[in-house]
């Protein structure tokens, strides 16, 4: 089940790879429309208040501006529960930079030129957008209304234990707003004829897009049509679809068909498609003289929106990760005038293992206790929440593969003691793990063509993580035909309903529809079908769901230099080893490990968003103020995988990838750094200043 | 206010009405169609517009259209010889060096300007002796590759496939 | 938005005369992102990218000292490309300009315009006694570099006029530039350094970048550093530099900074690396200095 790693073929090269590399892909932006408008839109300029007026006169008197849309002209939509999409329904403001309407032009010149002479006057009303631990803001999530919440946790009693502990540690950790910033940013071409509504959008489901579009105009959802073979990278930002695409479908009520496009500016995706909240985390560990847990404590706090709540759940992290007799396990949220956050790649787990594992890592240092080591004292039998059995859990394997590997066993605990010239060397360990999600409901057409050839039809999207071609091996592999017979779609509803990418479920979920409905279709259709043979079907419930606490899991190495005079840091080598079921194309998978562990690294060291309070909005609202990592930044990645087996996890075996690469990252560098420097840094990212306290 | 420009476009000719307002990338993308040069930030930050502007590399989201009357624009998609991928592109596929693709074809347009300005003896920030030609090794092409942002964050694949392609 | 597109320097400067309020315009990499950002929205831009002139370098001689003057469009992958060895301190600022792509069109003159505290190019033009030459149709003037910053993005240039040139002595001794910055490359700086020494007249020259206001020099620094040189015998028989001079030559240097808090840093922070930034420049130029390598024009990465 374990040992060693090294894929033997690294599996196809994507199939969408040389329209990739050519810019030929067209993303949703670039589908050629016949007389395309522009919009551009207008946002508040204050953070909390109404709109008193609006004075259009200039900006329609532009040329080329065919429209000027507020919440004066715009029709009414059906109120579906997604304060998001209910644009330009009421003059209220409830955050800097909401969308209160927006011009359409012939060019996006002239759009741009005439939404800055509109003219708005606003009722300004005092607004709070600084997080903070303060009653007046802070309440507790109702988990009952949700089955995305957990609630709080509370067994035996961690205070006593804590007294009684041989080694304790109590530390407080914060995480920032981050923003997704994938390269292509949120952009929608909306047209409506006597069928319905196009949109070719960006996003991580078009079948989801639909399921809210459609009510929300009250048309059925067989009239709109969401479009989107490419997309290009979303990490959460584009799991639901934002107000941006009701408004765009909104202006294009009032344009005779013609379609109307709109990609948001970068500043603006600083405020309107979401973003990782801030949280303030603290963790209290017990353990005995060996090192084992006897309690964990984890508290979060994390920013939402008044508008509409979204609960990242950070603390959640540590209810299944080790054994602990006693625990406590709350989350908090803080509602303030601000927009509204969303899932980002390992929404709470992210932020929630930063803290638990900086904290296993104080827990180790001050037991005298190798990092490694205390992990593997804390591995649990069962879940220790569910007690549930694991359906497979590899992390010991993941640790010491990836020590071994990493030569940590030469490793000098002291912190602050190795220094090459101005440098000072550490290295860390953090653990990572991920929930093996599986979302139900999708569904897969398998249509033989003609002479072995079959054409394979699933609602779902590659957002970069190569579904494409996964899909492809593992129909191809079901249908027991080589790769180059089976032509997979996707992208859009014109295929069978999909959820949406997101949770690490996509191949999970997508790739048991479309095994299962090669099943069914050889059932129907036997092994000679004829030409046009055709079955749509989708995956059943696991019968194992419910049964087995299930996971992926990962140990995240990384070495880190500080400089000594100036606390600059750099990370010249990381290892991620990793536990996540079956690879089913290494080459791609690979990607999917590597681009989470840089986005780590990139969280670890540069991103933050820096919001200015008495105005309620980012201020380093672009790629050069929001640094995410650069080619520069990123030393040697290495990644491995164990090889797992699990027959439970569902008809595919696989786990998800996606974001678990994320998950520890920040930890280890964090370590590392320690080990450096001997100073511990409980505040990301972990900027050269914070080394010189 | 229009002007009317000609532009040498991956080998075509284009003579096209634009506003002195339109970017070189808007013109390419929105008036002649030629979307593999993306736009990712407008600012020259990201570095996906980047298109070889008469033989150097260029972000052209900061250039006017009207700026740059009778230059040649080679964009990745005019790099390829129709389904033969360029060397930098070949690389790139056998690597994974792209996930979502947003960014790759500023990233090949990047690489091979690159390549030839290492050709050329040029120095980067990282070079450490100005008096010898350039050894491309990893920290050159990390440098030197780094107005090219990728959130998918395959730089390592993407360091592994330039310095294939360069051997 | 009309957008002018002179076809030479005297043109040029005639259409600046007539329209005072035009944006001049010619890597694009400053002016169009303000522009991109909605920032500013000027009737009239001017285009100098047709003026051959302003792409031009050449070899000259200021009051009998030997000069390079660079035409305000010659783009910083030029500067690094032609001019590593002359003007070496420079060069090494223009590699960590930007990116590659923004080195390829991106001037000086469009740099010293934009007069950005945080400008790359400013400190090694300082640290060199760099002056700017300008000139409209009333004619041209000269000033030394250190009296054009006159606030933040602020200059002491009439509406009428332009940046025709840059005036740098050539390097007679070594220079040194170096940056901080939160990321590895494409970065705003936290702040910036450099220092050049200048045996034949037995002086010290120094840039601060990030650290106030406008880019600025060390006076007391220089004045410091070039006294205790003197007064040692180090300029005609070098030696290595006691600690305590080295030393107070960073104080003086971080005691010139007048630095803010921002996104990218404190201005404790700035203060504090400022310092570490000079000892190091110098240790590295004095080495340099030790070792008769006056020009290398060498990278030392930090």
């Amino acid at each position: 089940m374990t040992g060693a790693t090294r894929a033997t073929s690294p599996g196809p090269e994507r199939i969408e790879g040389h329209a990739k590399v050519t810019g030929t892909a067209r993303y949703a932006f670039e589908h050629p429309v016949a007389d395309p408008l522009y919009l551009h839109p207008l946002r508040a300029t204050i953070a909390r208040g109404r709109v008193t007026s609006v004075d259009t006169t200039a900006a329609e008197r532009v040329d080329g501006v065919r429209l000027v849309l507020t919440h004066h002209n715009a029709e009414a939509l059906v109120p579906i529960g997604d304060p998001e999409l209910a644009v330009l329904q009421s003059d209220e403001i409830a955050f800097r930079g909401q969308l209160i309407g927006a011009v359409v032009a012939e060019t996006q010149e002239s759009a741009a030129h005439a939404a800055d002479l509109v003219e708005i006057r606003y009722e300004r009303m005092a607004h709070d957008s600084d997080f903070r631990d303060d009653a007046d803001i802070v309440y507790t999530p109702d988990a009952d209304a949700s089955p995305m919440l957990s609630p709080d946790l509370e067994e035996g009693d961690v205070d006593a234990a804590l007294a009684d502990a041989a080694f304790t540690v109590d530390a407080t950790y914060t995480t920032p707003t981050e923003h997704h910033n994938p390269l292509e940013p949120h952009a929608v071409i909306a047209a409506w004829d006597d069928d319905g509504l196009t949109l070719h959008d960006s996003n991580q489901g078009s079948h989801l897009v639909r399921d809210l579009i459609a009510p929300l105009f009250g048309v059925d959802k067989e009239r709109v049509s969401v479009i989107s073979p490419h997309v290009g990278g979303a990490f959460g930002s584009k799991g639901m679809p934002h107000g941006h695409v009701a408004l765009t479908a909104l202006a294009a009520r009032h344009t005779a068909g013609r379609p109307v496009k709109y990609a948001l500016s970068r500043t603006q995706m600083f405020e309107l498609v979401g973003y990782r909240p801030p949280t303030r985390q603290r963790v209290r560990l017990g353990a005995d003289r060996e090192g084992r847990l006897v309690a964990t404590e984890h508290d979060s706090l994390e920013q939402t929106s008044r508008f509409k709540q979204y609960a990242e759940q950070s603390a959640s992290a540590s209810r299944e990760m080790y054994t602990s007799p006693n625990r406590r396990v709350t989350n908090r949220l803080a509602a303030l005038d601000v927009p509204a956050p969303t899932w980002m790649r390992a929404p709470g787990e992210a932020g929630g293992m930063y803290a638990l594992e900086s904290a296993m890592d104080e827990l180790a240092v001050s037991a005298g206790i190798d990092p490694v080591e205390l992990r593997l004292r804390n591995e649990p039998e069962v879940a220790p929440v569910s007690g549930l059995p694991f359906s497979s859990r590899n992390l010991p394997a993941c640790l010491r593969e990836g020590a071994e590997r990493f030569g940590w066993h030469e490793r000098d605990p002291r912190p602050g003691v190795r220094r090459e010239g101005d440098w000072l060397v550490g290295t860390g360990v953090a653990a990572s793990s991920f929930p093996s999600l599986f979302f139900p409901g999708s569904l897969a057409t398998i249509r033989h063509e003609s002479g072995g050839k079959y054409r394979v039809e699933i609602g779902a999207v590659d957002i970069g993580t190569g579904s494409r071609t996964a899909l492809t091996q593992l129909a191809a592999e079901a249908l027991e035909v080589p790769v180059e017979a089976v032509e997979l779609w996707l992208g859009s509803t014109e295929q069978p309903h999909a959820s949406l990418a997101g949770g690490s479920a996509g191949t999970a979920s997508w790739g048991s529809t479309v095994v299962e409905a090669v099943r069914a279709f050889r059932t129907e259709h036997g092994h000679d079908p004829v030409s046009g043979a055709e079955t749509t079907a989708g995956a059943g419930k696991n019968p194992d769901a419910g049964e087995y606490a299930m996971h992926s899991y990962g140990a995240q190495f990384a070495e880190v230099r500080v400089n000594a005079d100036t606390g600059e840091v750099r990370v010249p080598r990381m290892l991620g080893v990793f536990a996540a079921g079956r690879i089913v194309n290494p080459r791609t998978a690979r990607s999917q490990f590597l681009g989470g562990m840089t986005m780590g690294i990139s969280m670890a060291l540069h991103e933050h968003s820096v919001v200015d309070e008495r105005f309620g909005h980012v201020v380093n609202h672009d790629l050069a103020g929001y640094h995410i990592a650069g080619n520069a930044d990123v030393g040697s990645v290495e990644v491995d995988w164990i090889d797992e087996h699990d027959p439970h996890v569902n008809p595919v075996g696989v786990k998800g990838i996606g974001e678990i690469g994320i998950v520890g990252t920040a930890a280890a560098i964090g370590n590392a750094a320690h080990h450096a420097t001997g100073v511990r840094v409980r505040d990301l990212p972990l900027t050269p200043e914070k080394f010189l306290r | 206010m229009d002007s009317e420009i000609t532009l040498w476009v991956d080998g075509r000719r284009e003579t096209l009405s634009v506003d002195t307002r339109t970017t070189l990338l808007d013109a390419l993308r929105e008036r002649l169609g030629v979307t593999s040069p993306k736009k990712g930030c407008d600012h020259g930050q990201c570095g996906a517009c980047t298109v070889l502007l008469d033989g150097r590399r260029a972000t052209s989201c900061l250039t006017f259209a009207v700026a740059n009357d009778e230059s040649e624009v080679v964009t990745a998609e005019g790099l390829a010889e129709g389904d033969e991928p360029h060397p930098v592109q070949r690389a790139l596929l056998e690597n994974d060096g792209f996930q979502c693709g947003y960014c790759t074809p500023g990233q090949v347009c990047s690489a091979v300007g690159m390549l030839d300005e290492v050709k050329s003896g040029w120095p980067s920030y990282v070079t450490e002796d100005l008096d010898e030609s350039v050894e491309l090794d990893e920290d050159e092409i990390r440098e030197r590759m780094s107005g090219n942002l990728c959130r998918c964050g395959a730089y390592a694949n993407i360091v592994t496939a330039i310095r294939e392609a360069a051997e | 938005m009309d957008f002018l597109r002179p076809a030479g320097w005297s043109e040029a400067l005639e259409a600046k005369a007539n329209h005072p309020d035009a944006t001049p315009i010619a890597g694009g990499t400053d002016v169009m992102v303000e522009l991109n950002f909605d920032h500013r929205r000027p009737e009239t831009l001017l285009d100098l990218t047709r003026i051959e002139q302003l792409r031009e370098w050449s070899r000259t001689e200021r009051n009998g000292v030997p000069t390079v003057r660079i035409g305000a469009a010659v783009p910083y992958a030029r500067l690094i490309e032609e001019l590593g060895t002359t003007l070496p301190g420079l060069a090494m600022a223009a590699r960590t300009v930007g990116s590659p792509q923004i080195r390829n069109r991106g001037t000086l003159g469009g740099n010293l315009a934009s007069a950005s505290p945080a400008g790359d190019g400013h400190p090694p033009l300082l640290a060199s006694n760099a002056e700017i030459e300008l000139e409209s149709v009333r004619g041209s003037r000269t000033l030394p570099l250190a009296d054009f910053f006159t606030g933040v993005k602020r200059t002491d240039m009439a509406p009428d006029e332009l940046i025709a040139a840059v005036h740098v002595p050539e390097g007679t001794g070594p220079q040194q530039f170096s940056k901080i910055g939160t990321r590895n490359a494409m970065v705003i700086a936290v702040c910036t350094f450099a220092v050049a020494l200048h045996p034949r007249r037995r002086g010290v020259g120094t840039g601060l970048g990030s650290a106030a206001p406008t880019p600025r020099s060390a006076t007391e620094a220089e004045e410091f550093l070039a006294g205790a040189l003197a007064e040692d015998g180090q300029w005609d028989d070098p030696r290595p530099l006691p600690a305590s001079v080295t030393e107070r030559f960073g104080e003086l240097v971080a005691r010139a900074a007048a630095p803010i808090d921002d996104v990218r840093g404190t201005a404790g922070y700035r203060t504090h690396a400022l310092h570490v930034l000079a000892r190091r420049t110098l240790s590295w130029a004095w080495d340099e200095y030790r070792s008769g390598t006056e020009l290398s024009g060498r990278q030392r990465c930090a």
